[in-house]
């Protein structure tokens, strides 16, 4: 059996080879570098951000069967189940397979193989918007704006926060889905047991933080005050850093405009903060495996309210907004989004079905049902509001629903992921490891970056 | 360091030096080594164990000897809730299954012949093998998966699971680092009685290497058997996912749920690795001697 | 002794050899090899030349060739640099430790011992149980208020192991040693059946003892499994990806405990430069090829 087989793959294998070098547009081959590397390329635009035209929309009015990907959290995987049975039942030539896909690392590998293979789904529930302006190089984004209604839709659904979500050509290559606001969590009863007040936490400035995380190191039993993961992945800075720096600065971005924005007197003070934190003996520099808020082996979490379902009854928890230097009134508080986007992908043959689907999905029905399930805000304009109910049985959520009027995206800008590396390498060396002075550091990660997000 | 005791044993005798589980006072402070050695080597495993029998994690160091009270099977029981284990093994055995027939078949042909056959053009072969045996499947990642999917049009299938792992490199440099052993005078003998090189393969040759097959099939089963990467790649079909990706899964998105989250990994690991611990208990005891000096006995 | 190669003809022979079977013998290997990896492997030597990053079947794209231009920013990169010197660390603990624990351990596991299978089972375990889980107990054991610091109480090293710039490597060496071992030493063993006992009783006759034994008829004996031992553990340490991803997320302070491969994954598929990552892994390769040609000619010379 073995033998013909790989006979007729050898075979196969010299033909892909040839057709690999003939054939032009081979977009996984070496060829197509071939055709667009002759000489400078075509487009001035080109070899800078400007996206590579993937599937041109001529299918945009296609209907038919599409498959999804949703993630596997399970939760997430009920709604998705539930969405997908509600259209399959109306829309007997419209029929959409949902599979699921592990959130997180692997499924960025995973995504950008299959636009590599040109075997992506037509939407995936939960695309990062770090990797979007990657995906969107490799032309595996369709921008929604093609759609007529495209643009329209997603600003009436999230409101001015969608403008964070266009990419530097001013379209949406991602649709804002569900946000997860960042805010500080602390444990009711260890709070108690240091001795500090357990509803009105002195949590709002630099120097009350740090007290406290004094006192609850030594008098709460506890190992960290708060312990957010020291190591070098690029996007750990979303959860110390950024979320403190976008409300230190009134909800500035990292880059803005291709100007880095974190070497500002903000961002200095900010990393100042953790340092002294890290030096304090209040944070620990080494990873803890498993969830230490919920072990019970740190007092606060820096976290969004997806946590909430895994703290359970665990946790007595509380939550505030995150600290600022002087503090601020709670409204004026910004931070991270931790949001995650719907994309639409270029190898989709069915555009019209993915576009009423996606829309389908985010109704207002749909939104509810999100929330309903696992908690998470979906990306619409004042939550709390569309969905009284909701919130009168689930009180602790308000603070969610408040903050998620207030979120700050990760810039979209090209180069996105080696920016965050450029910038978590720095911030590692300088404020966890205190090897460099800090201001050295991000002066030399901002020089880096600029030209990242440049586009070069 | 032969020494006037020779005179003293000149006589041979009957019986042999160490005969089978006698317990010499010579043998003590080695086998006690050896056993110290062991429990270091199994405390991890140990620990892994008890890690994934707990109910409420203890990460201290109490926590390797845990209250009995505290031990349970939950962890276990909220795997089999998630994950299906018996079609995930059978996948398992499907995927490890067709990579062990094609390194058998096609692998043992291969360091045969780069070892006991002499054509021109051997050392090619052989450092194309190393080649890819140096070369770290992230580079090949991607043009593979291209490859595959798209050429080959194996999405979504056993096969296309199968091919990248099909032939082991390492199970060929085995194999043929093994029949290096053998003296080349052996097959020549049989050359001469007219024998085929098929017939010199399978009479000769595979009985006397049969302890580097055993090796090289328990080698080549741990690949495929805790490979996670490619098979999820390959397909998202809960029904042709194999053990390793339902779990990476399983681990993935069990933070939000189990009571005892990093318990409930260890669970997982354990169940992974109870299947390869009982392949090599089974085979391990083929590695009894061969007695290949009674093969070119006069 | 003189051999007739039965059958082969005088002018086929010099030039294919004298056995031209082994080319039927190897040919489904061959067709296996080129069948699946001369595609990537030519794409992965191609694109190192470019600015290349995979995109959308159909995309239009702009890669530029950029000539050798990788491979210079490779070598000029700090944190590359770091990277090899780390990972030539890792070999020079790890090879020697594996061949001396692994051949020692097999002839201990050789003989007949009470308790025989358990004490092969238990040097075998590490190296089935999945590295994820494993990392859990090492973790746990070399972390800052961990086992290991617990009993060395003052002398723990501050800032503590796997922090630590020049400490991060050899723990790391240390780990993947202990789990890896269990491979070699079932390639020993396997090995060792094929030394006729009777080489052993001759000598202990002769009065030999037990290191005499062992440097004189076991060592020799198992000479083409050294090398293969060697190269495989060269090979290993040169690859070292989970254990640095899973141990020090992400290549440790200061890329202390950063691979060669690690970085590779982080360029080429966080990043998406798979160009500049296949320079990375042609330049790797190329070294651990030099360091297996160099060993084997060392190892393998008659």
């Amino acid at each position: 059996m073995s033998r013909t087989w790989l006979r007729l793959s050898s075979i196969a294998a010299v033909l892909a080879l040839l057709l690999a070098a003939c054939v032009g547009d081979n977009g996984g081959g070496p060829a197509a570098s071939g055709a667009a590397a002759s000489g400078a390329p075509a487009s001035g635009a080109a070899a800078s951000g400007a996206p590579a035209s993937g599937a041109a929309p001529s299918a945009a009015g296609a209907k038919g069967a599409i498959k999804i990907w949703y993630s596997n959290n399970a939760e997430e995987v009920t709604w998705g189940k539930a969405v997908v049975a509600a259209w399959n039942k109306d829309h007997p030539d419209e029929q959409v397979t949902g599979e699921e896909i592990p959130a997180g690392k692997t499924s960025e590998e995973v995504i950008g193989a299959s636009i590599t293979a040109g075997n992506t789904p037509c939407l995936i529930f939960n695309t990062s918007p770090a990797a979007v302006p990657q995906f969107e190089k490799q032309g595996g984004l369709v921008a929604l704006d093609s759609f007529p209604d495209g643009a329209s839709y997603i600003k009436d659904r999230s409101g001015a926060l969608a403008d964070q979500y266009k990419f530097t050509d001013g379209k949406y290559y991602q649709m804002p889905w569900k946000t997860n606001p960042v805010m500080i969590f602390y444990n009711k009863t260890i709070f108690a047991k240091a001795g500090l007040p357990t509803d009105n936490p002195p949590l709002k400035t630099y120097d009350e933080f740090l007290a406290t995380a004094k006192t609850l190191v030594a008098k709460g039993g506890v190992q960290a005050a708060i312990w957010p993961s020291p190591s070098a992945d690029f996007y750990q800075p979303w959860f110390d850093f950024y979320p403190l720096f976008i409300a230190q600065s009134g909800g500035k971005q990292l880059v803005e405009g291709g100007a880095p924005q974190f070497t500002s007197p903000d961002g200095l003070a900010v990393a100042a903060f953790w340092k002294s934190l890290y030096d304090g003996n209040l944070v620990p520099k080494e990873a803890y495996t498993g969830d230490s808020f919920a072990d019970q082996k740190a007092a606060m979490a820096i976290v969004g309210p997806w946590a909430i379902a895994a703290y359970g009854t665990k946790v007595k928890w509380g939550a505030v907004p995150v600290p600022t230097k002087d503090g601020k009134d709670p409204k004026d508080i910004h931070t991270f989004s931790d949001e995650k986007s719907i994309g639409m992908y270029s190898s989709c043959k069915n555009l019209g079905t993915a576009w009423d689907f996606l829309k389908f999905s985010t109704s207002k029905d749909n939104d509810g049902q999100l929330l309903t399930l696992t908690g998470q805000m979906p990306m619409r304009t004042d939550v709390a509001a569309t969905y009284p109910d909701y919130f009168k049985a689930h009180p602790e959520y308000t603070a969610f629903a408040d903050q998620a009027s207030r979120t700050v995206e990760v810039p979209s800008v090209p180069n996105s992921v080696e920016m965050w590396q450029t910038f978590r390498t720095a911030y590692s060396e300088s404020v966890i490891f205190g090897k460099t002075p800090i201001d050295q550091a991000f002066k030399t990660a901002a020089d880096k970056i600029k030209t990242l997000v440049s586009g070069n | 360091m032969a020494t006037s005791v020779t005179t003293e044993r000149a006589a041979p005798r009957v019986d042999r030096p160490e005969p089978a589980g006698r317990m010499s006072w010579r043998r003590v402070p080695g086998l006690a080594a050896l056993m110290l050695g062991a429990l270091l080597f199994l405390f991890p495993f140990y620990y892994m164990v008890v890690g994934a029998l707990q109910r409420e994690p203890n990460s201290d160091i109490s926590g390797a000897f845990p209250n009995p009270a505290n031990l349970t099977f939950a962890n276990f029981a909220d795997i089999n809730a998630q994950v299906d284990l018996v079609r995930t093994l059978i996948n398992s055995g499907i995927f490890t299954g067709g990579v062990l027939l094609a390194t058998f078949f096609i692998g043992l042909l291969a360091g045969y012949a780069l070892a006991q056959l002499d054509f021109r053009g051997r050392s090619v072969v052989f450092n194309t093998m190393l080649l890819i045996l140096v070369l770290p499947f992230q580079l090949f990642m991607i043009p593979l998966y291209v490859l595959i999917v798209r050429t080959y049009g194996l999405a979504d299938s056993y096969l296309g699971m199968i091919l990248p792992f099909a032939v082991n490199a390492t199970a060929v440099f085995i194999f043929r680092q093994f029949f290096l052993q053998l003296p080349r005078d052996l097959f020549d003998y049989a050359r001469i009685d007219g024998a085929s090189e098929l017939m010199i393969l399978r009479r000769i040759a595979i009985p006397l290497a049969r302890p580097a097959i055993i090796t090289a099939m328990i080698v080549t089963f741990i690949g495929p058997w805790n490979e996670f990467l490619w098979p999820f790649l390959i397909t998202k079909q809960h029904d042709l996912q194999p053990l390793a990706v339902a779990l990476a899964n399983y681990i993935s998105t069990v933070a939000a749920r189990a009571t005892n989250p990093f318990g409930s990994i260890l669970a997982g690991a354990v169940v992974l690795a109870v299947p390869a611990v009982v392949v090599f208990v089974i085979f391990q005891r083929q590695f009894i001697e061969s007695n290949l000096g009674s093969g070119v006995k006069g | 002794m003189a051999v007739v190669a039965a059958g082969h003809g005088g002018r086929m022979r010099r030039l294919f050899g004298r056995d031209p079977i082994g080319y039927a013998f190897v040919a489904p290997y061959v067709l296996f090899l080129a069948g699946l990896f001369a595609y990537p492997l030519l794409v992965a030597l191609y694109i190192s030349f470019f600015d290349y990053f995979f995109a959308a079947p159909g995309a239009h794209v702009a890669r530029p060739f950029v000539g050798l231009d990788n491979y210079a920013a490779v070598l000029s990169d700090p944190v590359f640099q770091r990277s090899i010197l780390n990972v030539a660390e890792f070999i020079l603990i790890n090879v020697p430790l594996t061949v001396l624990l692994s051949l020692v351990l097999a002839s201990a596991l050789n003989a007949k011992l009470p308790f025989r299978t358990f004490f092969r089972v238990a040097y075998y375990i590490p190296y089935v149980t999945a590295s994820v889980a494993v990392i859990g107990v090492w973790l746990w054991l070399f972390s800052g208020g961990g086992l290991l610091n617990g009993v060395l109480g003052p002398l723990a090293p501050s800032p503590s192991w796997l922090v630590n710039d020049v400490l991060a490597m050899p723990v790391i060496a240390l780990v993947v040693t202990w789990k890896q071992l269990g491979f070699y030493v079932i390639l020993y063993l396997a090995a060792l059946q094929n030394i006729p006992r009777e080489l052993y009783e001759a000598s202990e006759v002769d009065g030999a003892g037990v290191v005499r034994r062992f440097t004189a008829i076991t060592v020799p004996g198992v000479r083409p499994v050294t090398t293969l031992v060697v190269i495989l553990a060269t090979i290993v340490g040169a690859n070292l990806f989970t254990e640095p991803y899973l141990l020090t997320g992400g290549g440790g302070p200061n890329g202390a405990s950063m691979s060669p491969v690690l970085l590779m994954y982080q360029q080429g598929i966080e990043q998406g430069h798979a160009g500049y990552a296949a320079a990375i892994g042609t330049v790797l390769a190329i070294v651990v090829m030099a360091i297996s040609a160099f060993n084997r000619f060392v190892l393998e010379r008659e």
